[in-house]
């Protein structure tokens, strides 16, 4: 149906490092996040896109095994992710990245090696000395860039195949936050790591990011690979003389439509050909999250790498 | 994008033995509690060696007025005796509110459970570690305490005025420190890992304490069953009375009727024998709890609360397998 569906995505078969089915979290009367259901192939870097309260934080939560589902389960590396042994192969990172503040960076990164079987001390003192953060130096006296490096350390000296991150730069400068990004970066491609990260910085995610989820109102709305989810938009230009929708428009998926004096613009997902007077244009991947971002009611959209079966997906 | 799934054979880094003698969890709980461990470790000494020269000066007292050659018996507790009995008393409380209610609200507040939690080792592993170190610092401590307090009370009792029945003694000699402190520890570090703040769970667990010193009054009286018994109504009453507890006292005739010890209190003594008369009264009897019933009342006290701190314990770990902190 969509055009995602004719090319050709990951092999379903291959390893996924999170794999959603009908997982669900309600706090008290109102539900974080429903319905979700979805595939992170390993080896990417996924972004996770979604307002303020859209349950991007709930979905690392769950994944991180801080939140327990209301319904539905996840698995890690085809591990339940209530199963301890889970834990070594993930690790997780949120904005406040807490710390112990009275310990010394070393005896930061020694809890690391005492608690984590796969602990590799070189990489997390690698990471740390590069800083440079003194390692004899409490937690509580660094400076912000400086914990969030030890809070990286941390993480990377686990080892993880699957790195879970929640806005961990939002409260950086912007030289910290281009020194961790390019670390994040780094450190993952020369693992494989996967990695999971939420952000509202679209131009960094474009940057960073060969998977997305989206999530709006708890509810996932896109997934899939970056490379096939933007073409698989189109925006056009086109005259709308009474500033309604034109019929050609029907057969098509309308994300957005504006109206500006006599012209409409419109960001759609086509199904066959488009009305040949229109302009048609690709879009960047910004305008196609900030179009699914500002209409939540669209109808999901999956290509095939972030799909479980085909009919769990679409009935979403 | 290379896809590394399973990273398997030796990861580098994988140090050899590391230095000490705590590994795990165990250091984690050592390291993070290293300064409540010192202060407890002081504050112990520091109360062993009070009891000790407390007690130095009251013996030091009743030699100079020659007991127990002398029948002394001291007007009041000295007052180091009731210092030390006091603190002995409070203990329970200052350990449920400044040890055990923030020893998991803590790392929720503070944000370190998530962090601890989200490293390989199980929640529940991590949380009983904390119980033990917990549980076991509070065991030592009180019971290194309660062991002094009882030296010094035991062989001097008979010069003391405090009755054994009564919470200065009972609840700070023999095992009901320890396990008054175990059970209110406890409890605060469930109220603590409910309530995930560690002010209002302070507070909530000194108003528990509250009730539970209240409550524990009530028991102390019920532990064992008193015993009766009957004397006639001008002898003195017997020695053995001496170290006994006293919880009733009545009046009563030759075929065993009992009148309440006030009924005959009239105006002269002359009405008083007349009502004596009227009534047949020929005994005392008196109710009393015995100084060897003592021991068993304190170990039947000791073993509910111990068994209530079993409960709660399993309660936190049972509460940490099945949810998030």
């Amino acid at each position: 149906m969509t055009p995602a569906d004719i090319t050709e995505a990951g092999d379903p078969l291959s390893a996924a490092a999170l794999e959603a089915r009908g997982l669900g979290k309600r706090y008290g009367r109102g539900w974080a996040l429903r319905d979700c259901s979805f595939r992170l192939p390993a080896g990417r870097i996924c972004g996770l896109v979604g307002p303020n309260g859209a349950g991007k934080s709930t979905l690392l939560g769950l994944a991180a095994r801080l939140v327990a589902p209301t319904e539905g389960e996840l698995r890690v590396f085809g591990v339940p992710v209530d199963d301890p042994a889970a834990m070594p192969r993930y690790a997780f990172l949120s904005q406040d990245k807490p710390l112990f503040k009275r310990f010394t960076v070393a005896e930061t990164l020694r809890m690391g090696a005492e608690l984590n079987p796969g602990w590799d001390m070189a990489a997390a003192e690698r990471i740390v000395r590069a800083g440079p953060v003194p390692m004899d130096a409490r937690v509580g006296t660094l400076s912000g860039g400086q914990r969030t490096r030890v809070a990286f350390a941390l993480a990377f000296g686990k080892r993880p195949d699957l790195l879970l991150l929640d806005e961990p730069m939002a409260d950086l400068d912007p030289v910290a936050r281009d020194e961790m990004s390019s670390l994040l970066l780094s450190e993952a491609v020369e693992r494989g790591t996967t990695v999971v990260m939420s952000s509202h910085m679209l131009a960094e995610l474009e940057d960073m990011c060969d998977f997305l989820l989206v999530i709006a109102d708890g509810r996932l709305r896109m997934a899939g690979d970056t490379d096939e989810l933007v073409p698989a938009h189109a925006l056009v230009t086109g005259l709308a003389p009474d500033g309604k929708p034109p019929a050609d428009l029907s057969p098509h998926t309308v994300v957005e439509f504006r109206v500006s004096g006599r012209q409409f613009r419109a960001l759609l997902r086509p199904h066959g050909p488009l009305a040949p007077d229109w302009e048609v244009s690709e879009p960047s991947l910004e305008e196609v999250l900030l179009a699914h971002l500002r209409s939540p009611g669209t109808e999901p959209l999956f290509t095939r790498a972030a799909r479980i079966e085909a009919e769990g997906i679409n009935a979403a | 994008m290379s896809t590394t799934v399973q990273t398997d054979g030796p990861r580098t880094g994988k140090s050899a033995k590391r230095p000490g003698l705590l590994h795990g969890v165990t250091w984690l709980v050592a390291r993070q509690h290293r300064t409540a461990l010192w202060l407890i470790g002081a504050a112990t000494l520091l109360g062993a060696a009070m009891i000790v020269y407390q007690r130095g000066e009251m013996v030091s007292m009743l030699d100079r007025l020659g007991w127990p050659g002398k029948d002394v018996r001291l007007p009041s507790d000295p007052e180091g005796f009731q210092y030390m009995s006091g603190v002995l008393g409070g203990l329970p409380v200052i350990l449920g509110v400044f040890l055990g209610a923030p020893l998991i609200a803590g790392d929720q507040e503070q944000g370190t459970a998530q962090l601890v939690t989200t490293q390989s080792v199980p929640r529940r592993r991590w949380l009983a570690a904390k119980l033990i170190g917990c549980l076991s610092v509070v065991l030592v401590s009180t019971a290194v305490l309660g062991a002094l307090f009882t030296w010094w009370w035991e062989p001097y009792r008979e010069a003391l005025p405090a009755e054994w029945l009564q919470g200065e003694v009972f609840d700070s000699t023999g095992p009901m420190p320890t396990a008054l402190s175990l059970f209110l520890t406890t409890c605060g570090i469930a109220i603590g890992m409910l309530l995930r703040r560690v002010v209002p769970a302070m507070m909530v667990t000194f108003l528990f304490s509250m009730a539970v010193e209240l409550a524990w009054s009530e028991v102390r009286g019920r532990l064992a069953t008193p015993r009766l018994f009957t004397y006639p109504l001008n002898a003195d009453s017997p020695a053995f009375l001496d170290q006994a507890v006293e919880s009733d006292r009545w009046i009563g005739t030759a075929d065993g009727q009992l009148f309440g010890w006030g009924t005959c209190a009239e105006q002269t003594e002359r009405a008083t024998n007349a009502c004596i008369k009227e009534h047949g009264i020929v005994n005392n009897v008196i109710e009393y709890f015995g100084y060897d019933q003592m021991p068993g009342m304190q170990w039947t006290g000791a073993g509910l609360l111990l068994g209530g701190t079993a409960v709660v314990a399993v309660f936190i770990l049972w509460w940490a397998t099945r949810r998030p902190l």
